[in-house]
């Protein structure tokens, strides 16, 4: 058997132990240093969209979205995913100029899963959608899962194809073995293996620092709000074409309230705190979509740490300093539906080297500056 | 210096009251519409029954907080009907709300958070029918509104203040089923002697107790809750006595309450660290003997800070305004400083037996049958979440995240206690290692409106 370390307990960690213990001949040891589902992967919207994508993450989130509908399939566990549809909502006739150019676009490129619907069919999917809105994007088969269920049921699959998880273990150092292998150094000690992972979220540029490698990469700390329980008023998740939204209601009745807006990060305390200043910008533009929301109450709020390239979209990609460490990080707050499909690329590129799997848009290299 | 008291209650009265002394004026935040505090619940304007009437041994201390009280409004940047639901603490920024309706930003140098305290439940089967309501919730209805919860109450649980709610109903005229004490006779009597300290308030406790028995209410010692009885409303109370003989007493309300848990959701969110308080426990603020947090300019007084009664909240809210006062290098008065860490190293004492002869029980919450409601706002059962401890959650954060135990309107403040009991027994633990919730802002629902 060859061994293989996954560094990082988040989703895109826990898909890639997955994978690659399901793929013969490798027996994986995933090491996380607080707990499984610390940061971003727990607590996001849990957003399963295609729908918006930027051009080169497309053929990923396709593939992924046929893996999310057969979730149970992969990971024995619905993740609490409903294909209710996602909807980004025209509040103009210039926002519906700018998604009709947008859906010719995609549709151009061969994918058609993006439609331009008009008022009459936007009021019919969201009945209680201001009488502003004046047209959509749709995905109709996009939808939403629990992200918390999600992490615990890739966990309990890579668990059961062999992978083991070490939580509270923090990694110190990388570094090349003579034998052609990679040591990794922890606070607990030393460990060796053949390939290693890098799915350590924001913290990932630093480990690849820790091997003499500069990735450009921010940190994200997206902040979502959540109401008390409302009667069922919406069933697809929403957004907004010019504004800054995501909203859905939750089979619980609570309703979600995020877009990206950005809280306060402490990355070297690995903490993040809610700005209720920028928050409050989410608050307005949801009762402005939805009026119906207005008078409800925000019972919670929160936010999530992960890693943010410069270009919003994830590195992929062999290190450049270490042969056999693999790059998985930096998915800038839409990772969530693209993490079963990553976790196989990622797996394939750790077992062979290669993969037919559409990530070669996400290698490092598009950041280096030609010399 | 912008001192900001967020309370308006015994400790937030006498806060004030020496920052009025100094010269200074303070903002003082209160979240209900008067001040008085939840023991000296005030009633509103226009209402009659005099002192004496609601607050029996308590009347002369009422009188006096409440004189104080009206004294320092206008001499105070007096905001009633105010809620703090979030602090920024790198910036020193309270986030309020007025009247359900006006959003604020108060900023501050100094902040003494004197925000009180909630009583602590325990789920039972039936808890969530009308009818049901905390021994604080039920005192309150009295005081503030003259209003029952019922005229033949069953009230439940342990400590001074079942016995209080059971004679303050006697005397307005209610006839109370039955008070249900879960502690035994000889752990009060064993800790009854530590009580000592504080011989006046052990009388009066004492006294509460030959009152009760004089106007023929029934108490029983050593008691097994088991159910509340009911379809629309409260017709009945299950219970277990000592010589485990079951009982049904039918009654027309339930008030329940083991005590009380700090309301430090404010001094959470300003970033001071939490310590177990085996003796009471609960997880209380950290502070030193004057009510410093270790979060500069912040200070902690009352039973927000750790439960010490209304004497020590008294006492504390002096004592921490007078540390607020000293470290801006603002005159204080030393003499009454010394005084009062002398009066609050005793009541300590007395405290601590206080909560040794009536603790929360415990084990009865662990026990709680796996149909029971826990989590009232979210209505998840005891066994669902022993079923997330089994999956994996050593601690109430992630038992929160995989079973929504906390995630509801009052954000684990009602229900943190059980569940917490519950989690640790099924994890084959003690009870502060399954550790806290952590704090959210708001501290309470707020209008996304009024957010936006």
């Amino acid at each position: 058997m060859k061994k293989a370390l996954v560094i990082g307990g988040g989703l895109h960690g826990l898909s890639t132990a997955l994978h690659l213990a399901r793929t013969p001949g490798w027996q994986v040891t995933l090491l996380e240093r607080r707990h499984v589902g610390r940061h971003s992967s727990g607590v996001n919207a849990g957003g399963v969209r295609r729908l918006g994508r930027a051009l080169p993450e497309i053929a990923l989130s396709v593939i992924a979205a046929e893996m999310w509908q057969n979730i149970t399939a992969l990971v024995g566990d619905d993740c609490g995913f409903r294909a209710t549809g996602q909807v980004k909502v025209a509040e103009s006739t210039a926002d519906m100029a700018k998604n009709e150019a947008r859906v010719a676009q995609v549709r151009a490129l061969g994918w058609s899963h993006e439609e331009v619907v008009d008022q009459v069919e936007v009021r019919r999917l969201l009945p209680a959608v201001s009488r502003h809105v004046v047209g959509a994007i749709v995905t109709r088969d996009d939808g939403s899962a629990d992200p918390m269920r999600t992490v615990m049921a890739f966990r309990r699959a890579a668990e059961q194809a062999g992978v083991t998880i070490v939580e509270g273990v923090a990694v110190t150092g990388l570094e090349a073995t003579a034998e052609g292998t990679i040591r990794v150094d922890t606070d607990q000690g030393p460990y060796e293996a053949e390939r290693v992972a890098n799915c350590a979220g924001a913290w990932a540029p630093d480990l690849a620092a820790l091997t003499g490698e500069t990735i450009p990469c921010g940190t994200k700390a997206s902040m979502m709000i959540v109401t008390e329980r409302l009667p069922p008023f919406v069933d697809p998740t929403v957004g907004a074409t010019a504004r800054a939204l995501s909203f859905k209601q939750t089979a619980a009745g609570t309703v979600v309230i995020g877009g990206g807006h950005q809280g306060r990060n402490d990355k070297a305390a690995e903490t993040s705190t809610v700005l209720f200043g920028s928050l409050a910008h989410a608050a307005r533009i949801a009762a402005e979509i939805f009026p119906c929301v207005a008078q409800a109450r925000i019972v919670r709020s929160w936010t999530g740490t992960e890693a943010r390239p410069p270009d919003d979209m994830p590195v992929i990609g062999e290190s450049r300093t270490l042969p056999g460490l693999f790059h998985s990080f930096g998915f800038s707050g839409h990772g969530f539906q693209l993490s079963p499909a990553a976790g196989a690329a990622v797996a394939e590129l750790m077992a062979r080297g290669a993969t037919n799997l559409p990530v070669a848009p996400f290698t490092q290299d598009r950041f280096t500056v030609p010399a | 210096m912008r001192i900001v008291v967020v309370g308006g209650g015994p400790a937030g009265i006498r806060a004030v009251e020496q920052l009025v002394r100094a010269g200074v004026t303070p903002i003082w935040i209160e979240e209900g519409p008067d001040g008085g505090g939840r023991i000296t619940q005030r009633p509103p304007p226009g209402f009659t029954r005099d002192h004496a009437a609601l607050y029996g041994a308590d009347a002369g201390r009422a009188r006096r907080l409440h004189a104080t009280l009206d004294a320092m409004k206008p001499r105070t940047d007096w905001r009633p009907d105010t809620l703090v639901w979030n602090i920024r603490p790198q910036d020193k920024v309270l986030h309020t709300l007025t009247n359900g309706a006006a959003q604020g930003e108060v900023a501050y140098d100094a902040l003494i958070l004197c925000t009180g305290a909630m009583d602590r439940v325990l789920p039972l089967p039936g808890w969530t029918l009308p009818g049901v309501t905390t021994l604080g919730g039920a005192q309150v209805a009295l005081k503030s509104q003259g209003v029952g919860i019922g005229a033949n109450p069953v009230l439940i649980g342990t400590g001074p203040l079942l016995w209080l709610t059971a004679l303050q109903y006697a005397k307005a005229g209610a006839k109370p089923a039955a008070v249900l004490d879960t502690t035994d006779f000889l752990t009060k009597a064993r800790f009854g002697a530590g009580m000592l300290w504080n011989l006046p308030t052990l009388l009066r406790g004492m006294g509460l107790f030959a009152q009760l028995k004089l106007r023929g209410v029934k108490l029983h010692e050593d008691i097994t809750p088991l159910a509340i009885e009911g379809v629309d409303g409260v017709t009945a109370v299950h219970w277990r006595d000592a010589a485990w003989k079951e009982h049904v007493t039918p009654c027309d309300a339930v008030g329940m309450g083991w005590g009380l848990k700090p309301e430090a959701q404010l001094a959470d969110l300003a970033g001071v660290p939490f310590d177990y308080d085996a003796t009471q426990q609960n997880w209380v603020p950290r502070k030193d003997v004057a009510g410093r947090a270790p979060v500069a300019g912040v200070y902690l007084a009352g039973d927000g800070a750790g439960i010490g009664g209304v004497e020590v909240a008294e006492l504390a809210g002096a004592r921490a305004a007078l540390a607020a006062l000293g470290d801006a290098h603002l005159p204080s008065d030393m003499a009454l400083t010394q005084h009062l860490d002398g009066r609050l190293r005793t009541e300590r004492r007395f405290r601590k037996a206080l909560e040794q002869a009536f603790p929360y029980p415990a084990k009865l919450a662990a026990r709680m049958e796996d149909s029971t409601s826990v989590c009232r706002c979210e209505v998840i059962t005891a066994g669902e979440l022993r079923a997330a401890a089994a999956a994996d959650a050593p601690e109430v954060n992630r038992a929160k995240a995989f079973s929504r135990v906390g995630m509801g309107r009052c954000q684990g403040r009602l229900c943190g206690t059980p569940a917490a009991a519950v989690l640790a027994k099924a994890l084959s633990v003690e009870v502060p290692e399954v550790g806290r919730l952590r704090g959210q802002p708001p501290v309470k629902p707020v209008p996304l409106q009024q957010v936006g």
